[in-house]
């Protein structure tokens, strides 16, 4: 304990003189991060070494202390930089303001007593001598010494810094937190390590010093904050000093147990799990709109106040784009704690310009607005998409109008229709096929298909063609609702020449309209009707007299369309003009008829970028100034679902012309379609690391949202997997802590099941009190999950979730106790015990007189099997279950693998070959069911009756009836039964 | 031929060996011609059944032992078919409605009305009533029970119920105070030596008292399973002589095996391993209950922890078999016991400070 102790005054001191001396060069500095950087490892060293002080009476803990011994020396400090760089950076926040405070604070990890009171200096034990030699060394160093000596770790910090992009575990890694009080009385706070750790910012200074700052903006801002430090630095100095003085201090603290060279992968996702260290810490700068306008982001690590989702969000908000990879085009890297190390080598390789939280967030607040600073490159770009926004409204404004003034001349006398009256979705549906958004080559296929079809029917369907699409009659076009299936469908028919008929879910469309109504073999009359001259349509080619059929939503085709699919693909078979189907879910079981008979053609969601440019002319046709960031979030939010965006923005345009990012956000969560997920999902969601951890969002509504999902399967899931996970909760736990630990959770959490079991028995008993399922999916589903929360419920792997056994295992233990069940009816003659006795006892008893020989003797047992059998009415199908029935070493399987298969076959044909007795026979195998005594039809005597005369007559003139009855229905079973009962006398 | 435990059943009153002072009261009930509503209790094994049994023959003559069987299909509430199966003779009739599961309540009200308001019609009948077995009467839901109630009384002139069940408790306060109780206690070593000297003789061989006390250490009152015990042995080594170890059944060694699987390794795997255990026992229909308690999986637990928590392992065996009766999927209490167990035998092992865990 004393060496270190003695190390620690001294340490600090020089540590904090040193520090001093930084700051008059900090505010000139001209690359204030980088100081900034050199300041924090001060500051790591003054913490670090008082941090291992502690620790000496524990032999594993020496160790520790020497590594950080070393580290302080400079010659052997460099090898660890990583380490330094990580502490500096932790404390460079904490420490400057709670020493001013009076106190400082290290943190600490577990297993340490709660408190420890640290002698002073004059209680050193001497056997420490060797230690205390090398720490006066470093107490008589000079200032000049001091400042020698850092000079060069400010370049080693560099170098660490580059060789750092091997991750090491961060976990492992305990901060440290201990008082000192003013009195030097000294008590170590053994603290949680989650609470207020500060952020760390790991910047890359070679990136730094070379390119100055990311932008210039951001550097008097960095500058003031550096100012803004310098007082309160001198006083921490000044106390440093005194303390010095009195050399008479105190150490504590507590070295890390654990160091990792390599990555650790574990503690990493760990890591990530936890999400930001210190949630809503920051407020986000009202930064001007779009100041972020053409710059492109790539986060990579974790920020400590802001999730990876939120710094995103914000990103797109002040009009900034993020991508996932960096690539010489990203212009900012936002590195958070951990970051990964592939980007870390990206960024060294594009020389990209990085940032941490703090700098980005200075960067939205002060760089200025509405894309004024953009480079050329983007800007035209971005002139050129505005161009081609404007002429795509131009054109559309053309058409329409044209349309119009056909309307007017009267080439339709119908369709006179103002097109602003329409729905937007009607009015900007697409006309040609360059208008459809995404879906390219499917879109392309079709069209190529039916313009093929003629040639294909002639060659009846045997030449492929160029996509092999020629050798079906129908297609069928899926996915998800809301992008342009049906609008496709409709726009390839007509440029193909064909007259789309539509048959959609409001039509009936059972098997016989299928088959009659549809006067599919007819031309179109549209020809005949406009008589020999052909109208052109709108695309400009003319229609013909050949029809084309549309089926839409065909996965709707239900209760009513009786047999429709089954038509349908009859129809198909022998279709005369071609036929697209379209629906949501090629999956669907409807669809298997389908299957074969139809080319399928998936589309698929087209991407936000697709669209954009649509929305962007739709929008600003209808002078709406939306900005392409709004656009993109709403894309998002209704998943590239382009009808309901037009909807959004049609319903919009009633209130305002403009639209504004959280706008934008809240639309699309009103919108927002309830996405089903299934009960695996649901399953990794609820036991997987984020809806628990502490930046989680999620309110407990939200997350027993997720149980009501599914509220039969969730709990099951949950009872079948809760096991598989690795608590978070046992991170921070070491060795035999952890394992006792991992033990409480899981009692906590199969306790608190046992609890949402006896909900679910209140739910489901005889009172059904429903309104406690919130309570059940509490006991069931939340709070199990809450305890045992942690990665490892996943797909795949050792640990991969399954589906629960249980409902398996009860269907089997019902069927088993139905057999068994049956099988003490039969006993029961000769038996007096219960089902339960039957098993514990007769099986057990009866095994080695009707199992076991056939396994020890063979054929040979056979006889006497039987008739021991006989002698309990008991059926082959009984024996089938006596063995079916044993456990351990009479399982069914091991008993069934030693008899021989020519034992089982003689056993089988004897027993089939021979008469038994039956002590009765089953309703049910007679086939006629005996009508059921049904409770309304007998009267209630109670009341009508009050005495017993009356009722005798009454009972017995029912019973009469009845038993005719029964004689009519169940003569068979009587006969035979009589008969039974006789022969088991004439045995007996 | 019939195991011994059915070829020597005693089949009058006179024949039972033991608890004779409860044969003489039964047998003047019968022969007074004022029969009461009775229900007889016991643990399983004491011989409620076959005491039952004859104080019918006592009633009725030997025209009891003429059985038959018959399957009734009810109906439920909510149309699905019920079969209950019925054992019958002229004079009684015997019904299990537990058979039914959550629908025993119709079972009770049809069936129970349907017999009682038929009268007795074999004229050679010695009373003037019908006996209705329940079996597994405390089974019976509360609603089943509620529906008995009246029905005991208002056809007490034709029918006369004798339930029987392992115990009160679970029965309803007016169905109680509504029969004679009859408890039927298991035997002791003396009367089970008797009984089992008794079978040795009519099978036919000599039974020396030493084995038969073995037999009756392990059977643990229960005399069905002493003298299937005794069968099983005999057969096993027909002489009886040397060391004999009485083969438990196969649910019996699994269970055991369970118990081993907890005390040998605490951790989720393990965990899993025991649930996969508990699903085979259960759909292989051995009571939850039974797996729990009874000689198996806690019993075998306690003797192999340390003497400090045995209590507390009783304890939680106790608080979950609660809950697996009020709750409805077994094998979540079966688990947190476990799991509970393991955490208590883990905590014990590293002498942990148990404060704060309860």
């Amino acid at each position: 304990m004393t060496p270190s102790k003695n190390a620690k005054p001294v340490q600090r001191g020089k540590a904090i003189t040193s520090f001093f001396k930084v700051t008059p060069n900090n505010s000139q500095s001209s690359q204030p991060s980088s100081s900034l950087e050199s300041k924090k490892k001060e500051v790591a060293r003054t913490n670090h070494p008082k941090s291992t002080i502690l620790q000496a009476s524990s032999s594993k803990m020496q160790d520790v202390i020497m590594v950080d011994d070393s580290d302080d020396e400079p010659p052997t400090k460099k090898i660890k930089p990583r380490k330094s760089a990580l502490l500096s950076s932790s404390e460079d926040d904490a420490f400057p303001k709670k020493s001013t405070s009076g106190s400082i604070k290290v943190k600490a990890r577990t297993s340490l007593p709660a408190k420890m009171i640290v002698s002073s200096e004059d209680e050193v034990a001497p056997r420490t001598a060797q230690k205390r030699k090398k720490l006066s060394a470093l107490i008589s160093s000079s200032e000049e010494d001091d400042e020698r000596k850092r000079s060069p770790p400010k370049k080693k910090a560099a170098v660490a810094n580059d060789t750092s992009s091997k991750p090491k575990a961060r976990a492992s890694l305990p901060a440290k937190k201990s008082k000192i009080g003013d009195d030097e009385d000294f008590e170590m706070a053994v603290s949680k390590s989650d609470e207020d750790k500060p952020i760390v910012s790991r910047t890359k200074p070679k990136t730094m010093s070379k390119s100055a700052i990311s932008s210039d903006d951001d550097e008097p801002k960095l500058k003031s904050k550096a100012k803004l430090k310098a007082p309160k630095q001198r006083s921490v100095k000044k106390k440093a000093e005194e303390v010095e003085a009195k050399s008479k201090i105190e150490g504590n603290g507590k070295a890390e147990t654990q160091e990792s060279k390599k990555p650790n992968w574990a503690a990493l996702k760990a890591a990530k799990a936890r999400g930001p260290i210190a949630a809503g810490s920051k407020a986000v700068p009202d930064g001007e709109d779009n100041c972020l306008l053409g710059l492109s982001f790539v986060f990579t690590g974790e920020l400590s106040s802001f999730s990876r989702e939120e710094a995103i969000d914000i990103a797109k908000r002040f009009g900034g784009r993020v991508v996932g990879q960096p690539s010489s085009k990203t212009n900012y890297v936002v590195l958070g704690e951990d970051a990964g190390p592939s980007k870390l080598k990206a960024i060294e390789k594009h020389g990209l310009r990085t940032l941490n939280e703090d700098q980005f967030l200075a960067l939205i607040a002060t760089r200025k607005g509405s894309g004024k600073e953009i480079d050329e490159k983007t800007r035209k770009k971005m002139e050129k998409e505005h161009e081609a926004i404007k002429a795509t409204a131009k054109e559309m404004e053309k058409k329409e109008e044209k349309a119009m003034k056909e309307a007017e001349s009267g080439a339709g006398p119908s369709k006179v229709i103002d097109p602003s009256t329409q729905l937007w979705t009607t009015r900007y549906a697409p006309q040609s096929l360059k208008d459809i958004c995404g879906n390219k080559s499917p879109v392309e296929k079709l069209e190529l298909w039916l313009k093929d079809w003629p040639q294909s029917y002639k060659a009846n369907f045997k030449k492929p063609g160029k996509n092999g699409m020629n050798m079906y009659r129908a297609v069928l076009i899926s996915g998800s609702p809301g992008i342009g299936k049906t609008t496709s469908a409709h726009l390839c028919a007509k440029l193909a020449g064909y007259t789309p008929i539509e048959l959609n879910a409001s039509d009936t469309r059972s098997k016989k309209l299928v088959e009659n109504g549809m006067n599919i073999n007819n031309k179109s009359l549209d020809s005949f009707i406009s008589g020999s001259r052909s109208i052109p349509n709108p695309v400009g080619t003319t229609i013909t007299d050949q029809t084309c059929l549309i089926m839409d939503e065909v996965d709707g085709m239900s209760a009513g369309d009786r047999g429709g699919v089954g038509a349908l693909n009859a129809l198909i078979k022998k279709s005369k003009i071609p036929i697209i189907c379209i629906a949501n879910d090629r999956q669907a079981q409807k669809l298997k008829p389908l299957m074969s008979t139809t080319y399928s053609l998936p589309f698929s969601k087209p991407q936000a970028s697709m669209i954009r440019s649509r929305i962007l002319s739709i929008a600003y046709r209808e002078k709406m100034k939306i900005p392409a960031n709004v656009i993109d979030q709403l894309i998002a939010g209704a998943q590239s679902d382009i009808r309901q965006v037009l909807n959004i923005l049609s319903t919009v345009k009633l209130q305002s012309n403009t639209l504004t990012f959280d706008e934008g956000k809240e639309l699309s969560k009103m919108n927002e379609k309830y996405t089903i997920m299934s009960p695996f999902d649901l399953t990794s969601k609820i036991l997987g690391p984020y809806l628990f951890s502490h930046t989680a969002r999620e309110t407990l509504g939200d997350k027993m949202e997720l149980y009501f999902q599914d509220h039969s399967f969730v709990p099951l899931f949950i009872q079948e997997n809760y096991l598989k996970s690795d608590p978070a909760k046992l991170r921070s736990e070491q060795g035999p802590d952890k394992e006792l630990k991992r033990l409480e959770l899981m009692d906590k959490a199969a306790s608190s099941m046992s609890d949402g079991d006896l909900v679910d028995g209140m739910i489901h008993g005889p009172e059904q009190h429903w309104s406690l399922m919130p309570l059940h999916a509490v006991c069931s589903t939340i709070r199990p999950a809450s305890f045992i929360y942690g990665t490892g419920v996943h797909f795949g792997g050792p640990n991969s979730m399954s589906f629960p056994q249980w409902l398996g295992q009860n269907s089997k233990q019902n069927k088993l106790s139905r057999q068994l069940s049956d099988v003490q009816v039969r006993m029961r003659l000769k038996v007096s015990g219960d089902q339960n006795e039957i098993r514990q006892s007769y099986i057990p008893a009866l095994h080695p007189h009707i199992v076991r020989p056939l396994v020890e003797e063979g054929s040979s047992a056979v006889d006497d099997i039987i008739h021991r059998m006989d002698e309990y009415y008991l059926a082959k199908e009984d024996w089938d279950t006596i063995v079916e029935l044993g456990v351990g070493e009479q399982k069914d399987d091991l008993i069934l693998k030693k008899i021989p298969a020519a034992t089982k076959t003689a056993f089988t044909r004897k027993y089939n070959s021979s008469e038994h007795p039956i002590p009765f026979h089953k309703a049910t195998d007679l086939g006629k069911v005996p009508k059921k005594i049904a409770a309304t039809e007998v009267p209630d005597l109670e009341e009508a009756f009050d005495f017993d005369e009356v009722v005798e007559d009454a009972s017995d003139d029912e019973t009469n009836a009845k038993d005719t009855e029964d004689i009519s229905h169940d003569k068979l079973i009587q006969a035979s039964k009589k008969k039974k009962g006789a022969v088991g006398k004439a045995k007996k | 031929m019939s195991l011994w435990v059915d070829q020597c059943r005693p089949r009058s009153l006179e024949d039972l060996h033991y608890h004779h002072e409860l044969s003489t009261r039964l047998r003047s009930l019968a022969s007074s011609g004022d029969f009461p509503h009775m229900l007889f209790y016991g643990p399983s094994g004491a011989g409620k059944k076959t005491r039952i049994t004859c104080t019918l023959r006592q009633l009725f003559g030997s025209g009891i032992e003429k059985l038959k069987i018959d399957q009734r299909i009810f109906l439920s509430p909510s149309k699905r078919k019920l079969e209950v199966n019925v054992v019958q003779s002229n004079f009684h009739i015997e019904i299990t409605p537990s058979e039914a599961g959550n629908y025993d309540r119709v079972v009770i009200q049809e069936l129970l009305k349907e017999i009682a308001q038929t009268q007795q019609v074999d004229l050679n009948a010695k009373q003037k009533f019908k006996v209705v077995i329940i079996n597994e009467a405390d089974s019976l839901s509360k609603d089943a029970q509620a529906a008995l109630r009246r029905t005991m009384e208002k056809y007490m002139s034709n029918m006369r119920i004798i339930l029987c069940a392992n115990s009160t408790s679970r029965l309803i306060a007016p169905i109680k105070s509504r029969c004679l109780l009859m408890r039927v206690a298991a035997p002791n070593a003396e009367d089970m030596q008797a009984v089992m000297q008794h079978v040795s003789k009519r099978v036919g061989f000599d039974l020396p008292p030493d084995v038969a006390s073995k037999i009756i250490d392990d059977s643990g009152g229960n005399l069905r399973k002493a003298i299937l015990c005794l069968e099983a042995l005999k057969m096993q080594s027909p002489d009886l002589s040397g060391a004999l170890t009485i083969a438990k059944p196969d649910w019996e060694t699994y269970c055991h095996k369970v118990a081993d699987l907890i005390i040998s390794e605490q951790s989720p795997a393990r965990v899993m391993e025991v649930r996969q255990k508990f699903y085979e026992l259960l759909s292989h229909c051995i009571p939850p209950t039974i797996i729990l308690k009874q000689q198996t999986v806690a019993d075998r637990v306690v003797e192999r922890v340390d003497d400090a928590i045995k209590a507390d392992v009783m304890h939680w065996a106790a608080v979950y078999e609660v809950r697996m009766r009020i709750g409805s999927k077994k094998i979540y209490h079966l688990e947190a016991w476990v799991v509970k167990v393991m955490s208590l035998y883990k905590h014990f092992f590293y002498d942990m400070d148990l404060t704060g865990f309860d």
